[in-house]
């Protein structure tokens, strides 16, 4: 059977192919290891947000011994301590106490939440592990 | 020409891939008297998310019945005479008035005075008297809500005494609007979670579902499980999640109309998991349907509830958990349940058919 000229590649065909080819190779290992670095580290990480807005963040598995810090928000006051393995609030001003009564949280996903003061504690781990939200 | 054509096609559907996988736009806000977190992954995370939390304001101000402005407290302030509400509050009576006769009244919007005379509505905690109890439940009946839409909205009247809350339905309606911000934005993945309330759109980035965790009721740290979810609403009520003590004995926020007392049902939380697509012979199911059957089925407990599912009515799927220390999980969820090994409790599946 006779090829179609029109449907023959020529160099220029084969130097676009490559060049896309190239480029496919080169976002891969860009995504691969962004991936990779991600997992390089699994320790967990305390987000403080008041009001809504990211004001703190506390790499728990890089403390050297447990910490003290004061949170304020909403004319509530928070003393939080964190620790390699969690955070906890330790006392607070609040109303209802709901923040003190949560305890300790240790795993990534968790958070401890204070609705009068506007303030809540996120866990969150370097490699994503865990799970992406807690009902309940 | 065709050449740098292809070229240029390729390098933006590259570019589109890459974006997908690093654009993820997170926000937190307090609103309804809960934390709320939103995700949303593409171009227009920032924003769906920036509509998402106007929306979730606009709602708040609608519906609180906390707030002396809002289209609810306007409502409870005329009951016994017709009030002039938007078609959307109009809408939610009518659908809050569908789950109450759903369910058999374990839903029901009216238990307001009751709710406020255990001090609920506004954190003074009490523990009212049965004659006050027994005064009170006269007005608990969602059956005599009358609405009726109008041209340029509704007009409403409750009957005498009464007043709604609509807190049990309220988070679920937002997940609903804000799945529709996401839909009207473009955004194919994201998350929210309104304070117990989940909705999941498609899949996460990196392909894999989202992982939603149920709380455990006696360990705030810990999970009874962990659900693989997209596209869907996932809503758990729990006594667990706001109460009081008052003489050694504690009472929880979920309060059974038929008693005016705190549901005493065997069950420690309820999970609703419903698809947010339809399926074949189906109608997807929606983040209010999940909020008000969470709350009803808890008072129910869990034979009612099961019957409940069984009877085919709505489509959706259930995890309960007893005081008795079980997990009950219906069949739809089997494959995309992880039991939490160590939690102590016992796991079963729940089948259509009893056997």
């Amino acid at each position: 059977m006779r090829r179609s000229a029109k449907l023959r590649p020529d160099p220029r065909d084969l130097l676009v192919a490559a060049v896309i080819v190239l480029a496919a190779a080169a976002l891969g290992a860009a995504l691969w290891g962004r991936a990779s670095a991600g997992t390089s580290g699994s320790g967990l990480t305390a987000v403080v947000c008041v009001g809504g807005q990211e004001t703190d963040r506390v790499e728990l598995s890089a403390l050297p011994k447990p910490e003290t810090r004061v949170y304020h928000g909403s004319g509530h006051t928070l003393t939080v301590r964190f620790s390699p393995s969690g955070a906890q609030v330790v006392s607070a001003d609040c109303p209802n106490q709901d923040c003190v009564r949560t305890g300790l949280i240790d795993a990534p996903g968790r958070s401890i939440v204070c609705l009068p003061a506007r303030i809540s504690i996120q866990l969150t781990a370097a490699d994503g592990g865990g799970v992406d939200a807690v009902i309940g | 020409m065709k050449r740098i054509l292809a070229l240029f096609l390729c390098a933006a559907a590259l570019t589109g891939l890459a974006g997908c996988g690093t654009r993820q736009s997170s926000a937190e806000l307090f609103a309804m008297d809960t934390v709320m977190e939103l995700t949303a992954c593409g171009k227009n995370g920032e924003a769906a998310l920036d509509a998402s939390k106007k929306e979730i304001t606009r709602l708040e101000a609608l519906l609180s019945r906390t707030r002396a402005d809002s289209e609810i407290s306007l409502l409870n302030r005329s009951a016994g005479k017709p009030a002039a509400v938007s078609a959307e509050v109009g809408q939610l009576l009518l659908e809050a008035r569908a789950y109450s006769a759903a369910t058999g009244g374990a839903f029901d919007v009216t238990v307001a005075p009751v709710v406020s005379a255990w001090g609920f509505t506004a954190d003074a905690y009490r523990v009212p008297s049965q004659a006050e109890l027994s005064a009170l439940l006269t007005r608990v009946d969602s059956s005599k809500i009358g609405v009726e839409l109008t041209a340029s909205g509704a007009q409403v009247l409750l009957g005498a005494g009464q007043s709604v809350d609509l807190g049990g339905i309220a988070k679920g309606y937002a997940s609903d609007r804000v799945a529709a911000v996401f839909e009207d934005a473009g955004v194919t993945s994201g998350m929210i979670s309104l304070g117990g309330n989940v909705y999941v759109r498609g899949k996460k980035p990196d392909g894999s579902a989202w992982r939603v965790a149920i709380q455990d009721p006696k360990n705030s740290s810990g999970y009874v499980g962990v659900l693989k979810l997209t596209d869907a609403f996932a809503v758990t009520s729990g006594g667990y999640q706001r109460y009081f003590e008052q003489d050694g004995k504690r009472y929880h926020h979920i309060i059974d109309p038929a008693t005016g007392y705190p549901a005493e049902s065997g069950l420690t939380s309820v999970t609703v998991v419903a698809s947010a697509n339809d399926a074949e012979g189906s109608v997807g199911g929606s983040g209010t349907m999940c909020d008000a059957f969470s709350t009803a089925l808890f008072v129910m407990g869990a034979e009612k509830a099961v019957e409940f599912w069984r009877s085919g009515g709505y489509s959706f799927d259930l995890v309960l958990v007893t005081d008795d220390g079980r997990v009950l999980i219906t069949d739809g969820l089997s494959d995309g349940f992880s039991q939490e090994k160590g939690a102590g409790y016992s796991y079963e599946t729940i089948r259509k058919t009893a056997s």
